[in-house]
């Protein structure tokens, strides 16, 4: 499976401790001559020499001899019967997951009859039977685990027997047994090794167990938990005796778990899930901007440049992005998956992913107070503060911003009490008053049911009432209707709309969406967002009507709403932009769109424009062929080349 | 489309099992109720419809991927309903499916080349040396480069995911396929790379397509014909621009009015109510809770498709609206 050659460097460490522990044990011959269970009590409980390097036990016999033989007797033990569990679970689970029906009865039912048994109590019964031995511990051991991998193996393998590749697969027609063993099996794989390195600890611990108490390996015959037993007496005396088995016994459960953790992030085809990625980095400001005067403003992103070091050197993701938000009005940030939209409002929360850093720009905002603040100064507490009484976020999926296993009424009176100091009663009224706000009917009712009572519309109402409870100034809505049916998603933008128009004191509304017609439906303004960076923005009507950048107009031609004349069958083809956007670190030189716009000239690639706003102000596009780039920017740059 | 259709499919219905209400009684759950339609030759049938009224149902359930009852399902002659299962492997070369997710429908161990090839292998088809050359061909045909081959899916974007979603269906030249969602979740101007792709193929292979989507004017756009589904029943089921153009449904009506759209004229027909729970569907015709021209009528009888133009067929018992 794995060459040598692509071997990967982070197996390296564990599996050469794991090896070392089971080789050591089983070249016990190679390292000592002593034999294990020959009794010399003339020495009892002699003292480390250079014949004996770990001293000698109660009967007088070589420690050393004893903890490596014990070991073969243990690790061999533990490893058969986990092995043997291990494939007899995942076989039922399989079994059970894939084809359902009589088969999943079973393989439930059986594990559950198994697991009802205290895992001591079914050893003792099975050691009475059949007498103590490594033979039945072995036995004993696979019974106990095999329903934990036949249960691990069927909740996972019913995850994956519901993915699409695996319906793919079938739809292919590929036989039965290739589909569980060549597509759902691997993708276990990481759970199943984890299980298996918890239960091979687990059955080392177990071995230990019994043989202490009797029950496992006969004596005089060798093993830790032997071991163990014997050197208990006389603790006191000589705590080397009890300390040797005990370390080998840690020893080998941390090899082994150590081993598996590393196993399961390399057989995660992503490789290890990335370092510090979900923490939130606090955003630094290095420059002073000059304070908001119109206060109609609600907040200000100035020349906001965010980078990673993901792609090994910097690079930034956003660049150069500017907005300004404005009470009662709804500002649309449009673009196509990692262009940056929601990383520009995550900016504004003071919630940025770990991996990114703000690297320049300045993040104003006036607070409901009226005093403006600087987010890239503020102090985690008061950002707090900030987010969700001065701006509020509502996100694409409400399920998941909803606890499932709470009440929608719990879920709002603890949201609503988080933040103003009431009773609870008070609290359940100005809840309900919400709920009633954001065009729920029955509020009263409503609110005390969960939120998979709800349907896909009735969630994001909750969540928008949950985040109007302190009258945020500024609304995040983060693809709130993307996951919606149309009609639904009708309802939920005209709500919208009215609550920007109605609050009193003036929200401002940040609409982050990849839909035009939205855009068309519900925004004021509007700024287009590609790699990165803002490439038109201004009245929405206007750019939609009238586009300047050639990315805006390949996005609103590529929509097959914009054609209604058009139809595949009479030979029409959508006017679609070739290729996908570039990752952030690999912008093409001058503008970023340039391979892919169909108008490029040559200078593009030398001259990264800017933002050119028009003469009257009111719009901006990042394009040197548009109408509002300064006049010669083309030509002077070629005779300047010439 | 007078050709004998490829697929027939007559009174499909398709009922789930709910947990139980005694010791050996279940209780079920109806998706679908009475489902007819047919697909012919080289023809594109949209499936439009809100989330959950059916459309994956059945495409899954043409597929055979699930068990559903039908008086008359018919394939290129076959007889789905009482075909053997070895006789369905066989099948399946002809009937193939492409996902809405890229993310979920390539196993992320298997490199493209292996997912391509267990398409071929399944069949038997372009063995040893032969498959090489079909392989770069297959990618070439989705406009992917053959460097390709050897990567893994997590390499890609989500639009060449979805190129090589769709040459693994085409890998084993089916003459049907069932697209499911397949360009939703991908942005707009991929989105009409794939659109385009898609009717080019149909064009040069002249492959049928089941196109579903909840995106009506990406259906108008692609299909021959548009059937729409409201809670597991046919509203209405008519040539793509007249369904479109001019809805005889109040149902379709009211989905064409709320797409947002960037130029706007007619007003938008404001559905009230919820989409009601499939347990407890309205008497009656089934869009009553919600239709804005429900009469006492529309409780008592279920209204059946009627013929409302050329090829055309609504189930409303009004006439006089639209
Ligand atoms: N395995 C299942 N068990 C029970 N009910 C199911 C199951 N799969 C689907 N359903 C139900 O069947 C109905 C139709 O589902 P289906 O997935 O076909 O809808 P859809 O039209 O494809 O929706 P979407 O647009 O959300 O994909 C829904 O009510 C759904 O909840
Ligand atoms: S600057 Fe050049 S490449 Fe960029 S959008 Fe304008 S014309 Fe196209
Ligand atoms: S039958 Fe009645 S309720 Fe149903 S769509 Fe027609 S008018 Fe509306
Ligand atoms: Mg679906």
């Amino acid at each position: 499976m794995m060459s040598a050659r692509n071997f990967p460097k982070r197996m390296l460490l564990p599996s050469v401790l794991l090896a070392a522990l089971i080789i050591i044990p089983f070249s016990a011959p190679l390292i000592t001559a002593e034999d294990p269970i020959k009794i010399a009590v003339r020495y009892r409980l002699a003292a480390p020499d250079l014949q004996h390097w770990l001293g000698r036990d109660e009967f007088g016999r070589d420690r050393l001899a004893r903890v490596l033989h014990g070991g073969q007797v243990s690790l061999t033990v533990a490893f058969v019967a986990t092995t043997i569990a291990f494939i007899i679970g995942t076989f039922f689970g399989l079994i059970g997951a894939y084809f359902r029906g009589p088969s999943e009865f079973i393989t439930s039912r059986l594990s559950d009859i198994v697991l009802c048994f205290p895992p001591i109590l079914l050893a003792l019964l099975v050691v009475t039977l059949f007498g103590p031995g490594a033979g039945t511990l072995v036995a004993v051991l696979s019974v106990l685990y095999f329903p934990t991998f036949a249960r691990i193996t069927f909740s996972e393998a019913l995850r994956v027997t519901s993915l699409d590749f695996v319906e793919a697969s079938r739809a292919l027609g590929t036989p039965s047994r290739r589909i569980v063993l060549g597509t759902i099996l691997p993708n276990i794989a990481g759970p199943l090794s984890v299980q298996y390195s918890l239960t091979a600890a687990a059955a080392i611990t177990i071995e230990s167990g019994l043989s202490f108490l009797g029950l496992g390996v006969v004596p005089p015959a060798p093993s830790w938990g032997q071991m163990i037993r014997g050197a208990r007496q006389f603790m006191n005396q000589d705590p080397l005796g009890i300390m040797i088995p005990c370390a080998a016994l840690v020893l080998t459960i941390y090899a082994i778990n150590f081993f598996c953790d590393r196993l399961r992030d390399t057989l995660d085809p992503k490789g290890a899930s990335g370092s510090g990625m979900d923490e939130v980095s606090k955003p630094l400001a290095l420059a002073d901007a000059p304070a908001i005067r119109d206060p109609n403003v609600v907040a200000v992103i100035n020349k906001l440049r965010l980078e990673t070091t993901r792609f090994g050197t910097p690079a930034a993701v956003i660049e150069d992005v500017s907005l300004t938000l404005r009470a009662n009005e709804c500002t649309a940030l449009v673009g196509e998956s990692g262009s940056g939209k929601s990383l520009s409002s995550l900016a504004l929360m003071g919630l940025l992913p770990g991996a990114i850093r703000q690297a320049s720009g300045t993040l104003q905002l006036r607070r409901k107070t009226g005093e403006v603040v600087d987010l890239g100064f503020l102090d985690a507490r008061t950002l707090e503060n900030i987010r969700g009484n001065d701006i509020a976020m509502i996100f694409q999926e409400p399920m998941t911003s909803l606890n499932p296993i709470h009440k929608i009424s719990d879920q709002m009176i603890e949201a609503i009490q988080a933040h103003r100091p009431m009773s609870k009663s008070d609290a359940r009224a100005h809840a309900i008053q919400l709920l009633k706000r954001v065009g729920m009917n029955d509020a009263e009712r409503r609110i005390d049911s969960y939120p998979d009572q709800m349907s896909g519309g009735m969630r994001q109402r909750v969540m928008i009432g949950m985040a109007l409870t302190c009258e945020p100034r500024l609304l995040i809505a983060d693809e709130p209707t993307t996951a919606l049916d149309v009609t639904i998603q009708a309802e939920i933008i005209e709500l919208l709309q009215t609550l920007r128009q109605d609050q009193g004191n003036g929200l401002s509304l940040l609409f982050i969406t990849h839909n035009l017609g939205v855009v068309a439906d519900i925004a004021d303004r509007v700024a287009v967002m590609y790699s990165g960076q803002i490439v038109e923005e201004g009245p929405a009507n206007q750019i939609l009507r009238d586009p300047h950048h050639p990315y805006t107009r390949a996005l609103i031609e590529s929509m097959p709403s914009s054609h209604e004349g058009l139809h595949s069958t009479d030979g029409d083809r959508l006017p679609a932009i070739s290729g996908t956007p570039p990752l952030p670190s690999a912008r093409p030189s001058g503008c970023a769109f340039r391979d892919r716009c169909p108008i490029a000239m040559p200078t593009c690639a030398e001259i990264r424009p800017v933002l050119y706003p028009s003469a009257d102000g009111e719009r901006a596009v990042r394009c040197l062929r548009a109408p509002e780039a300064p006049a010669g920017l083309m030509k002077n740059h070629q005779t300047e080349a010439a | 489309m007078t050709a004998a259709p490829l697929l027939d499919v007559q009174n499909l219905e398709k009922s789930y099992s709910i947990g139980r209400t005694g010791l050996f009684s279940k209780r079920s759950l109806k998706v679908l109720h009475d489902v007819s339609f047919s697909v012919a030759p080289g023809e594109v049938l949209g499936l439009v419809g809100e989330s959950g009224s059916g459309k994956s149902t059945i495409g899954r359930a043409i597929l055979r991927l699930i068990d559903s009852q039908s008086d008359v399902m018919r394939f290129g002659g076959q007889d789905l309903n009482s075909i053997s299962t070895v006789q369905m492997r066989s099948l399946r070369k002809e009937m193939q499916i492409i996902f809405q997710d890229p993310y979920a429908s390539l196993n992320p161990r298997k490199t493209i080349r292996a997912v391509l090839s267990e398409a071929l292998d399944a069949h038997g088809l372009h063995k040893g040396a032969a498959r090489g050359p079909r392989l770069i061909e297959l990618v070439t045909l989705v406009g992917l480069d053959p460097s390709f081959l050897d990567r893994r899916p997590h390499e890609f974007s989500g639009g060449q995911r979805q190129r090589i979603g769709i040459a693994r269906a085409l890998a084993v030249e089916p003459s049907f396929i069932v697209c499911d969602e397949a360009v939703s979740a991908l942005d707009v101007s991929i989105q009409a790379q794939i659109l385009n792709l898609l009717a080019d193929l149909r064009a040069k292979t002249g492959v049928s397509l089941l196109f579903i989507s909840h995106d009506l004017s990406v259906v108008r756009y692609i299909s021959d014909r548009v059937m729409v589904l409201y809670l597991g029943r046919v509203m209405e089921v008519g040539p793509a621009d007249q369904v479109h153009f001019s809805p005889k449904h109040p149902y379709t009506a009211a989905l064409v009015s709320a797409e947002p759209s960037l130029h706007r004229e007619s007003r938008r027909i404001r559905l009230t109510g919820e989409i009601p729970s499939p347990l407890a569907l309205p008497s009656g015709c089934i869009f009553r809770s919600r239709c804005p021209y429900a009469q006492p009528a529309c409780a008592e009888t279920v209204p059946p498709l009627q013929t409302a133009g050329d090829q055309h067929q609504s189930a409303c018992l009004r006439t006089d609206i639209l």
